[in-house]
């Protein structure tokens, strides 16, 4: 490698064959460039009449921005493209963590610049932590290939790989539609509406999109009133139901009984997990001896009371709540 | 692979196993397979390791290897809820079937088909084992980390574990399988305590979720074969499972075999509706992406593995229980696998006091004659 300063107009940015990294914030870097200049090198090569660069695309972006010139550079005399991006690749391995779309980018040129597949599984991966199989070295593959936009959301929301899979799973279009369900919701939900959506498509044979176009989510999602945070929350509460049509059915009857009921706010009546065990639970919260007894007279009174005792009916699993059938689900009708 | 016989595209042979009779016996069964004597398995599993199907790739080779641990374990059954207090024999891991919803394909980290060679240790372990528990009536079988005779015509370990278990009368010793390898099962004398087992499911699941099994009707046939042999049947619906027309299809499978089996030769019935710990479901997904039978609704148990919720799982019950009591079995002892107390009670009608109960209950071909 040599040293070299070059002028920035010198280095052609166009050329991101060797780009891993694409989404950073630049201030911190401008700081520290004002306080103490470029320490660290960016590494260049000479291909097509031009230098191009191989790594320390934050650096030079953020010396573009102050601007800093001349740039000190390596330069990699080094034909080779697998080799040349080893170089990079060792020289950012031992200094930090790649993100998940880094690494997508990372196996992807390892496959573009000729690396054989299995060293890539056995080699590679491990290096940057990921497990060692051909099917999660096809899921990163796969996020590399998607639309910016997606990728912009996948960094900022700080994706985990099980949430990324489940995008690579979806069509271009389908991944667009999704995009403003993702983009209020926290890890959880968006995980909970990448999961349920594709469960149902495959559950009932519907292509995602034509779930998220239907008549009742297109509702929704035009509903001018409600944020956007409202209509991912509405949503995903509307394919929670779509994939658990049972269930919810259960839980919103015992909601409407304990509405009926007319409980006190500060006792709360709840079946078991799921309803999976027998029992019930109560709990109410005091702050003296005769709120405490204020609140047992209150459960009390309830046990006394016929509505009450129709809790219990979720406990034997009584044949009068009828379980939704096979087929394709009742409520998905108008987009069936 | 053949439905009927299951035979391996290579046979590995780890060196230090490769004088014991079973080795002999597996190498002049499989003809013409080509054979190689390894010093450590290990490479070759990393090797299968970076295939793209791992769990496929290692259904290819058989690895002929010698147990090191112990052979005999409790089944591991599962937390909160009742158990049947059975044993497991672990001589062969891994199955040449390949059922969608199988969990060894989460359970074991090694996808060869393996065959433990060291009987000499097996029969040590089960004398001391069968004296440890010998006030007690003990059930033990063979088919819960591999299928008990998916591999029969190339170990032929069946007639090694009938002869030796045909003398213990206090232990019933079974054979549980979804394949029709019943020639060495056949050329036995029946014994009361040993009882040969399919698992059965409905004719549709079984075509589309269980790759490379016999079709349920052969299954029957094979069972009804063994069972004018004299032996006693067990029959195991499990993993039941929801798809449309399921009343129909597990209907028509149980009149079946109602009309095939004497049902006083039947030994037991057990019952499980789909149960998986969360993350088969990931490698059921990846391995079949054309399955739906993941998709259904599916709750986090008390053990923390992903099943019917409750509802639909006693719909399942009462309506496949019905039909075992009403076309003939009302005298079919009948249990669950994995299942908690109330199920019990609202299907079968009695919970069992703990697990000696069950026991007592599921030990009855000792008890009445029926041979």
């Amino acid at each position: 490698m040599k040293k070299k300063n070059l002028s920035l107009e010198e280095i052609f940015l166009e050329d991101e064959r060797f780009r891993i990294s694409y989404y950073f914030s630049l201030e911190k870097l401008i700081l520290s460039l004002k306080r103490v200049g470029l320490l660290s090198r960016p590494l260049v090569a000479f291909r097509d009449k031009h230098f191009i660069l191989v790594s320390g695309w934050k650096r030079v972006l953020a010396c573009l921005q102050l601007p800093l010139y001349p740039l000190p550079v390596f330069v990699i005399e080094e034909d080779d493209e697998l080799k040349t991006f080893l170089i990079a690749f060792y020289e950012n391995l031992a200094t930090r963590e790649f993100s998940l779309l880094e690494k997508a980018e990372i196996l992807s040129r390892l496959k573009k610049f000729g690396e054989d597949e299995k060293k890539i599984v056995r080699h590679y991966m491990p290096l940057i932590n990921i497990p060692p199989t051909l099917s999660h070295f096809e899921s990163f593959l796969a996020f590399s290939k998607f639309e910016s936009e997606v990728k912009k959301i996948i960094h900022e929301k700080n994706m985990p790989f099980s949430s990324a899979k489940l995008l690579a799973e979806f069509t271009p279009q389908e991944r667009r539609l999704l995009l403003p369900l993702l983009l209020p919701s926290g890890q959880n939900k968006m995980k909970e509406i990448l999961e349920d959506l594709k469960e149902i498509s495959k559950k009932d044979d519907i292509p995602a999109g034509k779930i998220l176009s239907s008549r009742e989510i297109m509702e929704i999602m035009t509903f001018e009133r409600l944020s956007s945070l409202q209509k991912a929350d509405k949503i995903r509460l509307l394919l929670k139901r779509k994939r658990f049509p049972t269930l919810s059915s259960w839980k919103e009857s015992f909601d409407s009984l304990l509405k009926k009921i007319n409980l006190p706010k500060n006792i709360i009546v709840k079946p078991s997990p799921f309803f999976e065990e027998e029992n019930f639970s109560v709990n109410f919260s005091f702050g003296d001896k005769k709120e405490f007894k204020t609140n047992l007279l209150k459960l009390q009174e309830l046990a006394t009371k016929e509505e009450f005792s129709r809790i219990f009916k979720f406990r034997h699993c009584r044949n009068d709540i009828k379980s939704h059938n096979f087929g394709k689900n009742p409520e998905l009708k108008d987009i069936g | 692979m053949s439905k009927s016989e299951y035979f391996p595209e290579k046979v590995y042979v780890e060196k230090r196993s490769f004088d014991f009779p079973l080795t002999k016996r597996i190498l002049k069964n499989i003809g013409q397979i080509p054979v190689e004597v390894i010093n450590d398995p290990r490479e070759l599993l990393e090797n299968i390791k970076t295939s793209r199907d791992v769990i496929g790739e290692g259904k290819k080779y058989l690895l002929v290897t010698c147990q090191r641990g112990e052979f005999v374990k409790p089944c591991p059954c599962t937390p909160r809820y009742i158990g049947c207090n059975y044993f497991i024999i672990n001589l062969d891991l891994n199955c040449p079937l390949d059922c969608t919803y199988c969990i060894l394909q989460y359970y074991l980290t090694n996808p060869l088909i393996t065959v433990h060679v060291n009987l000499e240790d097996l029969w040590r372990q089960l004398d001391v084992f069968l004296y440890s528990k010998r006030h007690r009536i003990l059930r033990i079988g063979t088919g819960e980390l591999g299928d008990s005779l998916a591999l029969d015509h190339i170990t032929e370990n069946s007639i090694s574990l009938i002869s030796y278990f045909r003398e213990k009368k206090d232990v019933i010793f079974e054979l549980k399988t979804k394949t029709v390898n019943i020639k060495n099962i056949l050329k036995m004398e029946p014994a009361q305590n040993i009882v040969i087992a399919w698992s059965l499911n409905s004719s549709r699941i079984a075509q589309e979720e269980e790759k490379g099994a016999p079709s349920v009707a052969e299954r029957i046939d094979a069972a009804r074969k063994v069972s004018d042999r004299g032996f006693l049947v067990g029959f195991h619906f499990d993993p039941i499972i929801r798809h449309s027309y399921w009343e129909e299809g597990y209907g028509e499978v149980i009149k079946r075999l109602l009309e095939t089996i004497d049902p006083s030769r039947i030994a037991w019935m057990s019952l499980g509706s789909f149960r998986f710990p969360p993350l088969l479901k990931a490698v059921i997904e990846e391995r079949y992406p054309k399955t739906k039978i993941i998709y259904d609704e599916f709750i986090k148990g008390k053990d923390g593995k992903l099943r019917y919720f409750k509802p639909l799982r006693l719909e399942l019950y009462r309506k496949i229980i019905s039909f075992i009591r009403n076309w003939g079995g009302e005298k079919i002892p009948l249990y669950f696998c994995m299942e908690s107390e109330d199920i019990w009670a609202k299907t079968i009608g009695w919970v069992p006091r703990g697990k000696d109960n069950l026991e007592a209950y599921l030990s009855s071909p000792l008890g009445q004659s029926k041979i």
